[in-house]
């Protein structure tokens, strides 16, 4: 067997149990939404999903939170990583911190600070705006940069390791300025984890409702709560819904997807 | 109830045309014999060391407690292994039935017995998804009376044998007796104090189950037009405006417990004592009726067509209206949810018990003039006017 | 290099921020009393580690601890080839694979619950000890992957090379090459695999047939009980502390 098809067998295990097993999972969510139980195909969910306003405003207020997560945590994990780079392990572990703690949990701990009457309320005397149930999705903002920081963070410090030190050294002593440093040096080397772990955020966020249905507000609420609500009565009536509305951020995420390996790429010209 | 008997023989019939799955085959087959007594001895000698998988709202500790602690070794003792299997809302289960079906599994399913909600019992119905004529033939149906609408019929679908009553509800507010002495007792005083008190009022938004069930205590008391112009007037003197809702029954008890308002609401006639046991409320908490009635329900199990073990399922269904655990559920040091059996059916040795869920400071003695729910295919349609009208206008 | 004064500062200010809610869940976990307007809980009490305790807790710690690492040794057992040639580039066209292996990090899980219980009730894997760790690899697999992929690069390659042709037989040239080159990212992807599965909650509804799962047991309580929740929180959260700190140290010095 010559080299090229050994490589190729190598890669086939795990794209074949993804493939297999996720592949036939998203088969039966796509016949889900054009199939109604014990019914005839037809496109009439997808038509309904696009007329209703509420999904509109769910997709709206989804784009919202996620773009703004995602921006955040970058910007903060690109602070943290380049103020702890060469700092102890010790504060690099306590930023790690949050990495283990389910969503579901932070948010838990979020309501129990931020929630109307919670213990950051009761310590301040009152908080100026609400976090937690607003409008605009503050909290849930909160709660993601909160949890997805540390993350990307990690991801960055484990891209900057000694060797990076040293052609940043090397080039200071060739009298290159720290802002091009950053550029020229560190830039390059950061971009591809960067860009992976922001997708990895962003189409996280876009498809989780742990956190925005315990932080966000009654309305409008993510897709996925969208999808959670459809199917709360009356799961026959509401799946084909629910599964059309997960399927749209699936595509977003695609998209988003295509966009950040152009964008990782750049780094090879 | 010459209706309810007609449309009971439509749906029999119909349905007889229509389903000869092996399930349900089954089920009906026992059903036949089960109507006498050696029929259920027949049944429980099936029901023999198998396993009964109930899929239920796992987030209350006190029912779990009553499962694990009162249900499951009774089921035990009767030779039957119960695996409680927790989910956070009923679609959960109905979900893995409906994905059964559609990969045509006909036996051998995953969930044995649920804890259906109204809505998804008449839509599952309608699919055949459930085991049919099995429920009014438990021995244990001599305690229930025949004739009790609650019964016979599930957010106006009737029953048909195709799921057994397990417990009761009704719905009912609370106000904190140091802050609120006298709690509004009708929807235009609630009103009247939601102005004099801007903010101190608020409800789940719908579909959560509880803030649905609000809405529709509105409509009960004036129309469905009456009710939407009821709600909207209400709405600029809520809570934070009416711009966010709490989103669950839970959420709008912490919201009391924290001082922000001043009513709470359940469908649970015990919750006050609930909140109360969990910290959330004060003692001072009092439930209170508003226009003197209660939208009042039963909360029934369902077994799917295709469950693995039908016999074990119905014993277990069966178990859960014995007297002695009715009255366990009925004992406030357990759980203090109304009974389901007809006192008056029950042998006079057990009948007070079963009306211990009526006492003490955190319930009502009496739940007032019991309204009827709609029927279930009108709900969704009442949750979407409510986000149309009320909640986006 | 000593630590510049700025590096304390930032420090203290981590350790708040992050350790602040933490101590917060075991204080609530601990309270049965803790209403506004009160700063510290009216009551302490242990209702909410009764309650976590009791029933099946302890069943579920066993079950989710085989499962998380059963799942996590399947998939670096996956992911180390497959990671060696993307790390290395030696697929001429890596997109197909590459979004192959992407797809379950950008559907998001909630939306196969459905289309994943048909299917694996298809396959006959439902309700199934290996089904439901299969469940958690489709999941699992893809951040493993990921993690493991920066492990291995051309250098690495001619390192391997190097060590070869200067006579080290095989099993030394893995031993003491290649597994300390890939160490760290071993490491990462252990531990991020592990915390992949062990948070898992629509798939393990959907397939484990009512095991006990960790998950299965917290989700109900989330919003309606705040101490239990809490309590089974710390249970949740503990083993998963843990393994950071083991698969910190696993990436520091390896074997």
């Amino acid at each position: 067997m010559n080299q090229v098809w050994r490589d190729r067998a190598a890669v086939v295990p795990a794209t074949l149990v993804i493939a297999v097993l996720f592949g036939g999972a998203m088969a039966g969510a796509v016949r889900t939404s054009v199939v109604p139980l014990d019914g005839a195909p037809s496109l009439d969910v997808w038509r309904a999903l696009f007329d209703d306003p509420a999904f509109l405003d769910s997709l709206r207020f989804t784009a919202q939170i996620t773009a703004l997560s995602t921006v955040l945590s970058v910007l903060l994990a690109l602070a943290a990583a380049l103020a702890l780079r060469r700092s102890s392990t010790l504060l690099r572990t306590l930023l790690a911190l949050p990495v283990p703690v389910p969503h579901l949990l932070v948010a838990v701990t979020a309501v129990l600070w931020l929630a109307p009457g919670g213990l950051a309320e009761r310590v301040l005397g009152g908080l100026p705006f609400d976090l937690v149930g607003d409008r605009h999705g503050l909290g849930v903002v909160l709660v993601y940069v909160y949890k997805e920081t540390p993350f990307l963070a990690l991801l960055l410090l484990a891209a900057m390791g000694d060797e990076l030190a040293g052609r940043e050294e090397a080039a200071a002593v060739h009298g290159v300025r720290p802002l091009q440093r950053l550029r020229w040096v560190v830039w390059p080397a950061v971009r591809r984890p960067l860009v992976t772990g922001a997708l990895i955020v962003a189409a996280f966020v876009l498809g989780a409702f742990e956190v925005p249905l315990l932080v966000g507000p009654a309305y409008p609420g993510t897709v996925a709560e969208y999808a959670q609500q459809a199917t709360k009565g009356d799961l026959i009536a509401g799946e084909g819904t629910a599964a059309a509305a997960l399927l749209v951020t699936a595509a977003v995420a695609a998209v988003l997807a295509l966009v950040a390996v152009r964008v990782a790429r750049g780094g090879r010209r | 109830m010459a209706v309810i008997a007609a449309a009971w023989m439509l749906v029999v019939l119909g349905a007889c045309g229509t389903d000869d799955d092996s399930g349900a085959a089954r089920g009906g087959a026992g059903a036949t014999i089960a109507n006498t007594a050696s029929g259920f001895a027949a049944i429980e000698r099936a029901a023999q060391g198998q396993t009964v998988r109930w899929w239920m709202y796992g987030g209350d500790d006190r029912l779990n407690a009553y499962v694990d602690d009162v249900v499951t070794p009774a089921a035990a003792r009767a030779g039957i292994t119960l695996r409680r299997v927790p989910v956070t809302d009923t679609a959960d289960a109905v979900q893995r039935v409906v994905a059964e079906r559609r990969a045509g599994k006909r036996s051998g399913g995953g969930v044995d017995l649920v804890w259906i909600n109204g809505e998804n019992f008449a839509a599952g119905k309608r699919a055949g998804l459930w085991l049919k004529d099995w429920a009014t033939t438990l021995p244990n149906r001599r305690f229930v009376d025949p004739a009790d609408p609650t019964i016979t019929t599930d957010f106006q679908t009737p029953v048909d044998g195709q799921e057994s009553p397990w417990s009761r509800a009704a719905f009912v507010f609370a106000a904190d007796g140091a802050r609120v002495p006298a709690p509004p007792q009708s929807f235009d005083a609630l009103l009247a104090y939601a102005k004099a008190n801007p903010g101190r009022v608020t409800y789940p938004a719908p579909p959560d189950f509880t803030g649905s069930a609000f809405v529709r205590q509105v409509v009960a008391a004036k129309g469905q037009d009456g009710a939407f112009a009821y709600l909207k007037a209400l709405k600029p003197f809520l809570y934070r405006q009416g711009r966010t809702y709490p989103k669950s029954e839970d959420e709008l008890a912490q919201l009391l417990g924290n001082g922000k308002v001043d009513f709470a609401m359940s469908y649970d006639a015990a919750f006050v004592r609930s909140q109360v046991r969990k910290g959330t409320f004060p003692k001072t908490v009092r439930p209170f009726l508003i226009e003197g009635s209660s939208l009042q329900n039963v909360s029934f199990v369902t077994i799917p067509a295709n469950a693995s073990s039908p016999a074990g399922a119905q014993v277990l269904a069966n178990l859960l209206l014995d007297p002695a655990l009715q009255a366990k559920k009925a004992d406030p040091a357990v759980l203090g949810i109304p009974t389901v059996l007809d006192a008056a059916k029950v042998p006079p040795a057990s009948r007070r018990p079963l009306t211990a869920s009526t006492s003490g400071p955190y319930v009502l003695r009496d739940l007032g003039r019991p309204l009827s729910e709609v029927a279930a295919d009108e709900v969704a349609p009442l949750e979407a006017r409510w986000k149309r009208e009320v909640l986006r206008g | 290099m000593t630590v510049p004064r700025s590096g304390r500062a930032w420090g203290v200010a981590v350790a708040v921020v992050f350790a602040a809610p933490g101590c917060l869940l075991v204080a609530r976990a601990l309270a049965d009393v803790w209403r506004a307007p009160a700063i510290l809980p009216q009551r302490w009490g242990t209702r909410g580690l009764d309650v976590a305790l009791s029933g099946r807790a302890l069943d579920a710690l066993a079950t989710s601890t085989a499962v998380a690492v059963t799942t996590t040794a399947l998939a670096l057992l996956l992911a180390w080839p497959a990671a060696r040639v993307l790390g290395e580039r030696r697929l001429r066209r890596p997109g197909l694979v590459l979004a192959v292996l992407a797809l379950p990090l950008l559907v998001p899980p909630y939306a196969t619950g459905q289309g994943l219980t048909e299917w694996f009730v298809r396959l006959g894997l439902v309700d199934t000890a290996a089904g439901l760790v299969l469940a958690h690899l489709v999941v699992v697999l893809p951040y493993v992957v990921a993690a493991l992929t920066p492990g291995f690069g051309p250098r690495l390659h001619a390192l391997e090379e190097m060590a070869a042709t200067a006579g080290l037989p095989p099993r030394l040239v893995w031993r003491t090459v290649t597994l300390p080159a890939v160490a760290p990212a071993l490491g990462a992807a252990a531990f991020l695999g592990f915390l992949v599965s062990w948070s898992q909650y629509g798939s393990s509804l959907a397939v484990g047939g009512g095991r006990p799962l960790l998950p299965l047991l917290l989700v109900p309580f989330a919003g309606s009980d705040p101490q239990v929740a809490a309590a089974l929180g710390l249970l949740f959260v503990l083993p998963a502390v843990l393994v950071l700190a083991l698969a910190t140290r696993a990436a520091r010095s390896p074997l």
